[in-house]
């Protein structure tokens, strides 16, 4: 019997079925796009140089001091002006209650007094507006304070931020390569419905009783969705640099490493997965709990550490969070193979891969018996 | 020479003895139906046969070959159309039995197949737009892909409107004309009749009865129900009903207005000395018919149970 043959008919033959079902287009191609889409366009958007406090100022007294102030206040570009005139104080008021600007600065009202004073609704009261609004007011003071003491501070500050790899590191290269893990993986977690469906129409019942060789149609498939997964990275990637300007510093040995890591752990669990579900309804329920679960617990789309600390080792046990880490070593961080913390990652994948397969084959080799009753 | 040969199958599930002790020998070119009531073990037995399931004793021998020893030379040389049509829905017609040709050393040309099961106009169709009909074709035909010895059609013509039922007839006298072995289960008396060689009749894990299906009619009893009615009316029936009972071939008789009705083990003769006297006293004779006994009846007589239809 000629294998090869055999093979290569296996695998066109799941080819053309994966791409003539409509679920699979959308699971694995649509709902990623418009997921990391989403995201991007809902948090992609939070830079520092779009950050603009909307305020109003009060000047109820008018003198040198407070001209000079104001003079200075309009300097500062965050600031979007309500309005260019300075508002009386009910005005202002009435402005913070009603949440039409972020914050009302209250210029002294005679020349000896001294504060200068900050008004904000309650309800933004710990926001990240206001704490930047009082943050540049505290600092605007202070040199406000220097010139009128006429010194010059003896230090001071120069800010630049640096990520873990390139320097241009920005959160749309962290969603895409999120999103790429994530998708890749749904399209392992999600993928092995087809068996589900083969067991439940006869068909697996159909094929034991001819001489296939069924381990030669599990690698088949296998390679058909590792090819799913190349063309979910490509798509998404092309999405992410030039739709939302992600930057890619890609290493081809750790991403290819990664990828089929996460090929194997998530075809793997998905195949556990089926070995238990009677229904493709059972299957796709337990398929959305683990997808749900790995989705908030692996930094998909937030960093780890904006997670409680109790959580971290919980988030350490999932494959998803190494399988997102891998891609953003193959794709953003252009970091090589020769780190330990990226072995200790693919470590964690390969366990949970090869355990889900030996118990799913398990229970299908169990099933197999009682199925025939 | 025999196909497959059968001898003492046992398999129990738990408390539940499907199967008790059935035997048979399926001789090549022959059409051989498996027919019994629901829960009688057709299906436990076929998939036993089929490799499915291992017998818990008994031996299931194909010429020389077993499941034992020879399971991949089995597999090749069986084509099974299971109950449930288990196709890949996905793949057009063509696609599909090219595909299952690659599981095997040796196939048919794809177009030879698809001539047989009368698809060749849906070879390009996906299986998901087949009707009913042609999905059962299609599940025969991959039976027959392998060009097999044996085959086993699990009740091809179940749910399956008139004409589609007659056209897998037509497949299933092909593969008798071809030489090749069939052996099927059917809900259908008249299904059954019509193509088989020999019927065997299986009940409660067990074999009631085998052989052709005009052997099996014959071996009930011999009384044949006739009926008679009279354009003379009832007075007519009355008085031959009284003749009838004179007869000693004569088992039982009823009456129902003009309508007589008689059970008797020499039809033949009963009917002559009926005529006889009807002809004499000038009675008027409307219509006459003798029931034809078929293998529902043997059915209901071997197994006690309603034949489902």
């Amino acid at each position: 019997m000629n294998s090869m043959k055999q093979f290569s008919k296996m695998f066109s033959a799941q080819i053309k079925m994966m791409f003539r079902e409509k679920q699979v287009w959308f699971w694995n191609i649509f709902f990623p796009v418009i997921l990391m889409v989403l995201f991007m366009v809902i948090f992609g958007g939070g830079s520092s140089e779009s950050f603009k406090a909307k305020i109003a100022i009060v000047d109820s007294q008018p003198n040198a001091a407070s001209a000079m102030l104001l003079e200075q206040l309009q300097q500062i570009p965050v600031f979007k002006w309500e309005s260019e005139q300075p508002v009386t104080l009910e005005a202002g008021n009435r402005l913070v209650e009603k949440q039409d600007i972020d914050a009302l600065i209250i210029l002294p009202e005679t020349e000896s007094a001294t504060t200068i004073k900050l008004v904000v609704n309650k309800a933004d009261e710990q926001g990240a507006t206001t704490q930047a609004v009082s943050g540049i007011l505290d600092q605007f003071i202070q040199q406000a304070n220097w010139t009128a003491a006429g010194a010059t501070p003896t230090f001071s500050l120069a800010k630049t931020s640096i990520s873990s790899g390139a320097d241009d590191l920005n959160y749309a290269d962290f969603l895409l390569t999120g999103m790429i893990g994530l998708s890749v993986a749904q399209g392992g977690l999600f993928g092995m419905v087809g068996l589900v469906e083969m067991r439940r129409n006869g068909l697996m019942k159909r094929l034991r009783m001819t001489p296939a060789r069924m381990g030669l149609y599990g690698l088949a498939g296998m390679l058909v969705k590792l090819l799913l997964g190349i063309v979910q990275i490509i798509i998404l990637t092309l999405i992410g640099v030039f739709g939302f300007g992600a930057n890619l510093h890609i290493n081809i040995f750790s991403l290819v490493i990664a990828f089929l890591a996460g090929g194997l752990v998530f075809n793997a669990m998905g195949y556990l997965f089926s070995s238990f579900s009677k229904s493709i309804e059972a299957y796709m329920g337990m398929s959305n709990i683990a997808s749900m679960l790995m989705m908030f617990l692996s930094g998909v789309f937030f960093p780890l550490e904006s997670l409680p600390t109790w959580l971290q080792p919980v988030t350490q046990m999932l494959p998803l969070t190494y399988f997102v880490e891998g891609m953003r070593d193959g794709l953003i961080y252009n970091s090589g193979i020769a780190s330990g913390a990226f072995w200790a990652g693919i470590g964690v994948m390969v366990i949970w891969g090869v355990v889900s397969f030996l118990v799913g084959s398990q229970v299908y080799k169990a099933k197999s018996v009682s199925d025939a009753q | 020479m025999p196909v497959l040969e059968v001898r003492h199958l046992r398999k129990s599930f738990g408390a539940v003895n499907a199967v008790e002790d059935i035997s048979f020998t399926v001789e090549a070119g022959e059409v051989f139906t498996i027919i019994g009531p629901n829960g009688a073990g057709k299906t436990t037995t076929l998939e036993m046969i089929e490799g499915l399931q291992v017998p818990d004793s008994g031996q299931i021998e194909f010429g020389e070959l077993s499941w034992v020893k020879n399971s991949e030379q089995i597999k090749t040389s069986i084509g099974v159309q299971p109950q449930s049509s288990a196709l890949f829905d996905l793949l057009t017609v063509e696609e599909n039995l090219d595909l299952f040709a690659t599981f095997y050393p040796k196939s048919k040309p794809a177009s030879e197949v698809l001539e047989m099961i009368n698809l060749t106009d849906q070879r390009n169709k996906q299986v998901r737009k087949l009707s009913g009909g042609q999905k059962q074709r299609l599940a025969i035909g991959l039976a027959m892909i392998n060009d097999p010895i044996l085959i086993f059609l699990d009740e091809p013509t179940t749910g399956l409107d008139p004409q589609a039922r007659r056209n897998i007839w037509d497949i299933i006298l092909k593969l008798k004309a071809l030489g090749k072995t069939t052996i099927l289960t059917t809900h259908y008396m008249e299904e059954a009749e019509k193509l088989s060689d020999r019927v065997c009749i299986v009940d409660q894990g067990k074999v009631v009865t085998l052989d052709t299906p005009a052997a099996l009619i014959d071996r009930l009893t011999q009384e044949r129900e006739v009926r008679l009615t009279f354009i003379d009316g009832a007075e007519a029936a009355i008085e031959t009903e009284k003749i009838a009972q004179t007869q000693s071939a004569v088992v039982r008789t009823s009456r129902d207005g003009d309508a007589l009705q008689l059970w008797t083990t020499q039809p033949e003769e009963t009917l002559y000395e009926v005529f006889g006297f009807t002809k004499g006293r000038g009675f008027r004779v409307e219509q006459i018919s003798i029931r034809e006994m078929s293998l529902e009846d043997v059915f209901i007589a071997f197994t006690g149970k309603e034949w489902r239809d």
